[in-house]
């Protein structure tokens, strides 16, 4: 385990080392003030469009420090050759795949907290009012989402050539499970046989990563979700996030390093 | 005198890309060990199985056939590189990283206590002459710093056997002279050393024995003064003729 | 000195561009004032807007989603999306919904019950409930001033496509309902710089006149404006439902008026145009009665 937090800690040193972080929060912050500085019929009170707005753009900034982060850890370790004396210690390849997936994850939580915790003070300079629970469960959800994107990517690093390959490939897949995946049992019902079976089929397979988006929820105010129901959505996650890394393990260890 | 390091018929076959299919073999039924102690030199041609060798001590690729052990231990068990220190030939390591968070990283893998790592990366910084750098990025060292980087992770462990591949490669004379008081001082403290090189100079002078294969096979083994005295003047005659050079006549 | 990416320079310098067009358009516009008799009768104005350069023509699409937004947030997030809209022979999603309470709420229950386990798991995460903004809320208490978080997309509605009338005139509505009226009239202002002699916005214009500002004359001079130009975009063509809809409704709002201030034979004339297109002509006539039996009376 502590080969495995050790691992993790080099990731976490990398994501708040190198600029992309830095650049997305700076834009997301601007954009956010920006739009928040329009007056609409010179009345200050109205704020969801900005909480919308901006937890847009935190959604999207998640993804794509989750994805290009994690996309290039086994790729640049056997490019940059930082594998072998990694490896020459008392490492297993199990142990580097379940450190990097924790380095990531826990990269991604960290910048998802900044991104969530200037969501806050700029809605809440606005609203006056901290809806707490609200924001933590919503950060808790993304954040147990960005746990399957992070263990996808990583899967796809060592199927995909090329680190570009893996981040274009997880962002239309991980997009178009957002956007497509509630409405596909609908989509199949419109369908005849055999399609109907093919997208009922690809309908159960994926994982629902739209599950855990609770923007709607939170722009509108319509309170917290059942503990419960967060409950099974966590046991969920945790079952595709396992899957994946198994995949994942399955598929570095008989991998050459160069 | 137990073998440190043993290696028993191993056999490494690479299959080429393309149609063919075309089986290459790396390593042809070698058979050599290390005893605890001494400084072995592993010498060979380029192309002669000697990373290949190296990658399967350390587990990086699994052998075709045959076996290898560290510490009696299957090369292919973790466990085996507990107590190993590795420096490859090509210096690379985590360029976000000091040098004091690499050794850091490297002690907490090995599961050093906090405090004892303290000390020996204090120690290794000091012995690789990086004091003063220590808490500078490694993508801003040198070619020798970040070779000296690389003996002080092979040794955070305080490692009963050193696999070393090329260490002096890169290295200015006076870096190659501090690399072999290294290795001197590492035998004097009981250590054992297996290295790889193309400086046969360095060889002679400071190795027990030494292995010297050639397309994958292992052509002779013994003391160095022994097969110096046997074969021909020098260490590089003893190679020379081992790998069957013939000088080309003057036109 | 470390050089820095160009991609990012150029990201950022767009950020700062777009940044500053959002806010420095608008304000130029409200550097107009109220505008002028003359302006009405110039063609119908083209928005020479960032939108119009940035999108062209498909900026129509984007105003009809900022439309549709607005929308969703008057229903808090509780909105079909267009594979539900498949499934019923009308449109749910009817975007003028807005203006009028529903009182059934079960008629727009677009969801159903959820077909499989993870469809039931998804509702939980998601707005399931069908609720106005107007009327409560999701958590049914609260204020109807929580309309006005409405209001940004209907004004980028309209910087999209400043010929969608129906933004102007949805917004005209809640803002008047958030006791706004000022805003209310600026907004229909706009409306009518980008839509000069646009009847149905003078319609509103008057009745936010009267009602809100309670300015008669002006009220009525706008109403008989938009008479006037509803007659002339009319003329010798074939008008639709919503058409006599408004010249109903113009013509009863003059009526009234004339009632009002006890002009019967002005009201007599205003009921008979109304009795032209009202689907109850037989109420229309009594009304008519009674006020002809007034004249006689004050003869």
């Amino acid at each position: 385990m502590n080969t495995i937090w050790a691992l993790a800690g080099i990731v976490i040193k990398e994501l708040y080392r190198r600029k992309d972080f830095y650049v997305l929060f700076v834009l997301t912050a601007v954009l956010t003030v920006a739009t928040g500085s329009v007056r609409f019929f010179q009345d200050p009170n109205i704020v969801r469009y900005i909480k919308d707005l901006c937890m847009f753009l935190i959604w999207i900034s998640a993804l794509l420090i989750a994805i290009t982060m994690t996309a290039r850890q086994i790729p640049a370790e056997r490019e940059n050759r930082t594998i072998f004396p990694l490896l020459a210690k008392p490492v297993t390849r199990g142990q580097v795949i379940l450190g990097k997936f924790l380095g990531c994850w826990l990269a991604s939580g960290i910048a998802l907290a900044v991104f969530y915790l200037f969501f806050a003070i700029i809605t809440g300079s606005r609203e006056h009012y901290w809806p707490v629970l609200d924001y933590l469960q919503a950060f808790l959800l993304q954040w147990i989402m960005l746990g399957i994107v992070t263990a996808m990517t990583l899967l796809g690093s060592i199927l995909f050539a090329a680190p570009s390959s893996t981040v274009t490939i997880l962002f239309i897949v991980a997009g178009g499970i957002l956007f497509l995946g509630r409405h596909l049992n609908t989509v199949a019902l419109h369908n005849p046989e055999p399609v109907r079976s093919i997208i009922y089929t690809i309908y159960f397979i994926i994982p629902h990563l739209e599950l855990f988006d609770v923007r709607e929820r939170v722009v509108n105010d319509w309170g917290l979700v059942s503990w419960p129901a967060c409950g099974l959505a966590t046991l969920y996650a945790a079952a595709y996030t396992g899957l994946f890394l198994l995949l994942t393990w399955l598929g570095f260890r008989r991998k050459s390093l160069t | 005198m137990d073998a440190i390091l043993r290696t028993e018929k191993l056999c490494v076959e690479y299959r080429a890309r393309g149609l063919k299919l075309e089986i290459k073999p790396a390593l042809k039924g070698l058979t050599l060990s290390v005893h605890a102690g001494e400084i072995f030199g592993f010498l060979g041609p380029n192309g002669a199985g000697k990373t290949t060798t190296i990658n399967v001590l350390l587990g990086f690729i699994p052998p075709t056939s045959g076996a290898a052990y560290l510490f009696g231990i299957d090369v292919r068990q973790p466990i085996a590189r507990q107590h190993i220190g590795y420096l490859p030939e090509m210096t690379y390591y985590y360029k976000f990283l000091t040098a004091e968070e690499l050794l850091r990283f490297y002690a907490r893998i090995f599961g050093l206590p906090s405090r004892e790592a303290d000390q020996r990366i204090d120690r290794l910084l000091k012995l690789v002459e990086l004091e003063t750098a220590r808490k500078r990025l490694i993508k801003t060292y040198s070619k020798g710093m970040q070779q000296r980087v690389g003996i002080a992770q092979a040794l955070i462990n305080d490692p009963d056997l050193l696999i070393l591949d090329e260490p002096t490669s890169g290295l200015d004379p006076l870096g190659r002279m501090k690399v072999r008081e290294i290795i001197q001082r590492l035998k004097q403290e009981g250590k054992t050393v297996f290295f790889s090189s193309h400086e046969l100079g360095e060889v002679e002078t400071i190795c027990d024995r030494v292995a010297i294969i050639n397309q994958g096979e292992l052509k002779v083994l013994g003391p160095v003064d022994e097969l110096v005295a046997q074969h021909g003047v020098n260490l590089e005659k003893v190679f020379l003729d081992i790998i069957g050079y013939q000088p080309q006549t003057a036109l | 000195m470390k050089r820095i990416h160009p991609g990012w320079l150029l990201a950022l310098l767009l950020t700062l561009c777009f940044t500053l067009a959002t806010v420095f358009v608008p304000r130029a516009q409200w550097w107009n004032a109220v505008p002028r008799a003359a302006d009405w009768n110039k063609a119908r104005s083209q928005s020479d807007n960032v939108f119009k350069l940035l999108f062209g023509e498909g900026r129509r699409l984007f105003a009809n989603e900022m439309f549709v937004m607005a929308d969703v947030y008057f229903h808090s997030g509780y909105y079909p999306s267009m594979f539900d809209r498949q499934d019923t022979d009308r449109d749910v999603a009817d975007p003028a919904h807005g203006k009028a309470e529903d009182t059934d709420s079960t008629s727009d229950d677009f969801l159903g019950p959820p077909p499989d386990w993870l469809a039931a798991l998804d509702r939980q995460f998601v707005p399931n409930r069908h609720t106005h903004l107007s009327s409560g809320g999701p958590s049914g208490h609260m204020n109807e001033s929580e309309v006005q978080e409405i209001l940004p997309w209907l004004q980028l509605a309209t910087d999209m496509n400043p010929q969608m009338i129906e933004s102007y005139t949805v917004g005209d509505y809640w803002l008047r309902r958030l006791h706004k009226p000022e805003q209310a009239r600026e907004f229909l202002f706009e409306g009518l710089r980008n839509n000069p002699g646009n009847s149905e916005l003078l319609f509103d214009l008057g009745t936010l006149y009267d009602k809100d500002l309670h300015d008669s004359n002006r009220a009525r001079n706008t109403w008989l404006a938009a008479l006037r130009c509803w007659q002339a975009q009319n003329d010798n063509v074939k008008t639709s439902m919503e058409s006599k809809r408004l010249y109903g409704a113009i013509t009863i709002a003059l009526a009234h008026q004339a009632q009002e201030a006890d002009d019967w034979p002005q009201a007599i004339k205003y009921l008979e145009m109304v009795k032209t297109v009202s689907p109850y002509p037989d109420a229309i006539q009594k009304q008519i009665d009674e006020a002809e039996k007034k004249v006689a009376g004050a003869k």
